[in-house]
């Protein structure tokens, strides 16, 4: 059991399983595999007399539907996992970011807040995320999601290159 | 009742992978894009490939979900703004070391500098919705 909740997964485990829902979403929901469309539910949760059209449309009717649950059902997925393996209940840094840098945590917060922001921006402007476009998106064959996934890791390249020239070498 | 069961458990099945396999992880992000280890780009690899060996499947029979109606494959759209939020959204994902999948695990694992990536996402998504007001991009 130790390989299941302590240790780190093998990649394809992971691959195998995180695969299996693109297929599995569609045969008991008859939806796509997707998480970030779900942040527009958690925005009209948030204020829900926003009036903007994009957030009045079908798709946010049901501000509370199978979009909510998921992303609720993944931080718990999370939780479950740092109780099984037994990491700490709060954790303070993030990875060698923090163990590099020795920034203020107001900078700390600015910083991962304008990264979600690009995030949250770039999802929707290109239509889906990581699991939207790349993992479900490729395993349906969408041309578009083959433009967005090149685009995702080659700014993803670029980017890290300069975090790490620019940020991370100079600590 | 059980439909609702049946979202929250995709979503804890995702969120748990994510975690235990090291994709919650900074590090893990940051090692792919600086190709130090590729383990991630594996794992997405494997994912794509099982998830399209099952869309197969499925289609072999006869593409019907569990209540036998037909299954209907969300088309995403393409034109100039899959690629230009292709390039803000790898930014995001190198600054921030997280995507809004791996956010979720990170709030579950407790790690509080997840917190303002995510409402960085939220405020990301608002901005979005003000720019769709006034211009057509995805409808």
């Amino acid at each position: 059991m130790k390989f299941l909740f302590v240790d780190l997964w093998p990649w394809w485990l992971a691959g195998i399983i995180i695969g299996l829902l693109v297929p599995l979403m569609y045969y008991f929901f008859n939806t796509a595999l997707g998480v970030s469309t779900g942040y527009g539910n958690l925005l009209k949760i948030a204020f829900p007399k926003i009036k903007l059209k994009w957030l009045n449309t079908d798709t946010f009717k049901n501000k509370s539907n199978w979009r909510f649950l998921f992303i609720i059902g993944m931080i718990i997925g999370g939780f479950i996992s740092a109780r099984v393996s037994g990491m700490p209940f709060i954790n303070t840094g993030m990875g060698l970011f923090t163990q590099k840098l020795n920034w203020s945590y107001v900078i700390y917060i600015i910083w991962f807040f304008v990264g979600g922001a690009l995030l949250g921006f770039g999802a929707r402007l290109a239509n889906g995320c990581t699991s939207g476009h790349c993992i479900h998106g490729l395993a349906t064959l969408q041309k578009s999601s083959l433009a967005a996934t090149v685009f995702f890791l080659l700014f993803g390249v670029i980017g890290t290159f300069f975090v790490k020239l620019l940020v991370l070498a100079g600590a | 009742m059980l439909k609702k069961i049946g979202y929250l458990a995709a979503g804890i099945i995702f969120g748990f992978a994510l975690s235990r396999s090291g994709a919650s992880q900074y590090d893990f992000i940051y090692n792919m894009f600086t190709g130090v280890n590729l383990k991630l780009a594996f794992l997405m690899a494997t994912a794509i490939v099982v998830g399209a060996i099952g869309m197969l499947i499925l289609k072999a029979l006869g593409n019907k979900d569990i209540k036998g109606t037909q299954i209907k494959i969300s088309k995403k759209p393409f034109n100039k703004f899959t690629v230009i939020g292709g390039m803000v959204f790898g930014l995001g994902w190198a600054v921030s070391g997280a995507c809004p999948g791996t956010v979720l695990a990170q709030i579950g694992e407790g790690k509080i500098l997840s917190l303002p990536t995510f409402f960085g996402m939220i405020f990301g998504t608002y901005i979005y919705a003000l720019v769709a007001e006034k211009n057509n991009i995805n409808d």
